[in-house]
């Protein structure tokens, strides 16, 4: 009885201080801005951000489609391709040591750098933003889930072993469950980056999309709707975040019980 | 010593027979033998227990004999066919219970059904009736992390029992669990044993639970890695934890105990009797 009201009171301690230390900050922002009379191109209050929010919601809810919309396929494709990569990896050790170093090698290019790249090859439309997107942000599903099936408890192997079990068994029924919640640390990851690989992409090519918002409202010093953007962009990487982290609950769920 | 040459391998009552059978790993300091010239044989519906101290080779041997360590010469042969890698009639229990923490209990019994490709309609009475008699029929549905270490270990003889292979090769199963626990997990194997009489090979360092449990025990000793005793034990069974008062019960684990000692002082480089 004592426990579960501890509990629930942790519970409720964990939602409130973060809210109230960003009310906080808000309030501080606010009043700094009153105090000191800072100019809005500099630094808008927040009320200024929400007055712009509420005023141009229609127009920036249809720029924000855009972004989530690829930013939600870049990180689906990443979660495939990682784990499509992590797999192939597991598959032999001649092929992990046939790739596994020049894969990291090839992750230590500044990937931003390659940007224009992407454009030459593939154009300025969204096949160009959604590769450039999966390629940053598809190692560290590859690596996550890596970690995992090769992590796989070696005694259940060796049960498997000895259960005359196919390596394709032993894949599908040990090592992928083991490596479940691995794959998932690394998607929360992949989430964060494939919305920097969008916003990239759509700053470099794109008429559309935050990216361009941004860029546009950078271009007339309308700082406010810079901050309007970044508020709607922090609720799509928020809701992504949030769709993994409940994945991640669930597979964790079935693993625990 | 038990081994007969002479019946060759048409003697339908040997199971399992070892010929000389060696392991030699290469190391950086050259060859080390695990497993060094070992013979012997294990008849149908025996219950054999291998002895000797840690290292010695003894879980080795066992899992050459379920095929999950190559033979580096001689040969094991198990029901007249020498070995070459696992087979489905011989079940293997390990150290570690490795039940699957996603799984429930009976679906970890259940495992092997599914890896064979067995019809499970077909399994899953026989796999809630060892629960039952284990004592498990009220955690089918828990998740390993809720059982006990004992209990964790007695659903790993369920599932290795579940899919009925002729042969059990059991690797010092209750090693990792402490003394009570230990004494009724012998209780219980010993139980399952009178109702399905199986062929096994069981690991230990333990002289009283190999004496609890075997027909036979073989004692195994350190340098060389071989077999030095084959010792029946002829009590009666089913056999109940007041059998280990009994005078022949220590008897035997006295004769053992002595070959044992034997052994360190020999790998010691003392006189081997002092």
């Amino acid at each position: 009885m004592v426990d579960a009201m501890n509990a629930r009171r942790d519970h409720v301690l964990s939602v409130a201080l973060p809210v109230l230390t960003a009310a906080l900050i808000l309030l501080i922002w606010q009043a700094s801005v009153a105090i000191w009379a800072i100019r809005p191109v500099i630094l808008p209050a927040p009320s200024d951000v929400v007055r712009q929010l509420w005023g141009g919601w229609a127009d920036i809810v249809h720029e924000a489609l855009y972004t989530a919309v690829e930013s939600a396929c870049a990180c689906a494709l990443s979660g495939l391709l990682g784990g499509a990569v992590a797999a192939l990896l597991a598959s032999s050790p001649l092929i992990r040591e046939a790739l596994y170093p020049n894969l990291v090698a090839f992750q230590l290019i500044p990937k931003i750098a390659l940007a224009p790249l992407f454009v030459i090859w593939l154009g300025i439309d969204a096949p160009s933003r959604l590769t450039f997107a999966v390629f940053i942000s598809f190692f560290p599903v590859a690596i996550g889930t890596l970690t995992g099936l090769l992590g796989t408890d070696p005694n259940a192997v060796r049960l498997c072993r000895s259960l005359t079990a196919t390596p394709s068994q032993i894949f599908r029924q040990v090592q992928v469950p083991y490596a479940l919640p691995f794959f998932f640390s690394g998607l929360k990851v992949a989430a964060t980056l494939s919305v920097i690989g969008i916003i990239i992409g759509e700053f470099i090519s794109s008429k559309r999309g935050i990216g361009s918002y941004i860029l546009l409202a950078g271009s007339r010093a309308e700082t406010a709707r810079i901050f309007a953007a970044l508020t709607v962009l922090c609720a799509i990487g928020l809701a992504q975040y949030g769709l993994i982290a409940f994945l991640e609950h669930r597979v964790r769920k079935a693993w625990r019980g | 010593m038990t081994f007969l040459p002479k019946l060759g391998f048409s003697d339908p009552d040997i199971c399992i027979r070892a010929e000389d059978a060696w392991k030699i790993y290469q190391s950086a300091t050259g060859p080390v033998e695990a497993v060094a010239g070992v013979s012997f044989d294990v008849r149908r519906g025996e219950f054999v227990a291998i002895l000797g101290p840690s290292g010695c080779g003894k879980s080795t041997l066992l899992m050459m004999c379920g095929g999950l360590e190559p033979i580096t010469r001689g040969k094991i042969v198990v029901d007249g066919a020498p070995m070459t890698g696992p087979r489905t009639s011989i079940g293997v229990m390990f150290q570690e219970s490795t039940l699957l923490p996603w799984k429930t209990v009976l679906d970890n019994v259940m495992f092997p059904v599914g890896i064979l490709q067995r019809p499970r309609k077909d399994y899953i009475d026989r796999a809630r009736a060892l629960l039952a008699l284990t004592g498990l029929e009220g955690f089918a549905h828990h998740k390993p992390h809720q059982l006990s270490g004992g209990m964790r270990q007695r659903a790993a003889i369920c599932r290795a029992l579940v899919y009925d292979p002729d042969i059990l090769l059991m690797d010092e199963p209750f090693s990792a669990l402490d003394a009570i626990t230990r004494d009724e997990m012998n209780d219980a194997l010993s139980d399952i044993w009178d109702r399905y009489t199986k062929t096994a090979l069981f690991v230990t360092h333990s002289i009283r639970e190999a004496v609890y449990l075997a027909d036979r025990v073989l004692v195994m000793h350190r340098r060389p890695a071989t077999v030095v005793a084959d010792i029946a034990v002829p009590l009666p069974r089913p056999r109940d934890p007041s059998v280990g008062e009994t005078a022949m019960f220590n008897e035997i684990c006295g004769a053992l105990r002595g070959y044992i000692e034997h052994s360190h002082r020999a790998t010691r480089g003392m006189p081997a009797h002092g």
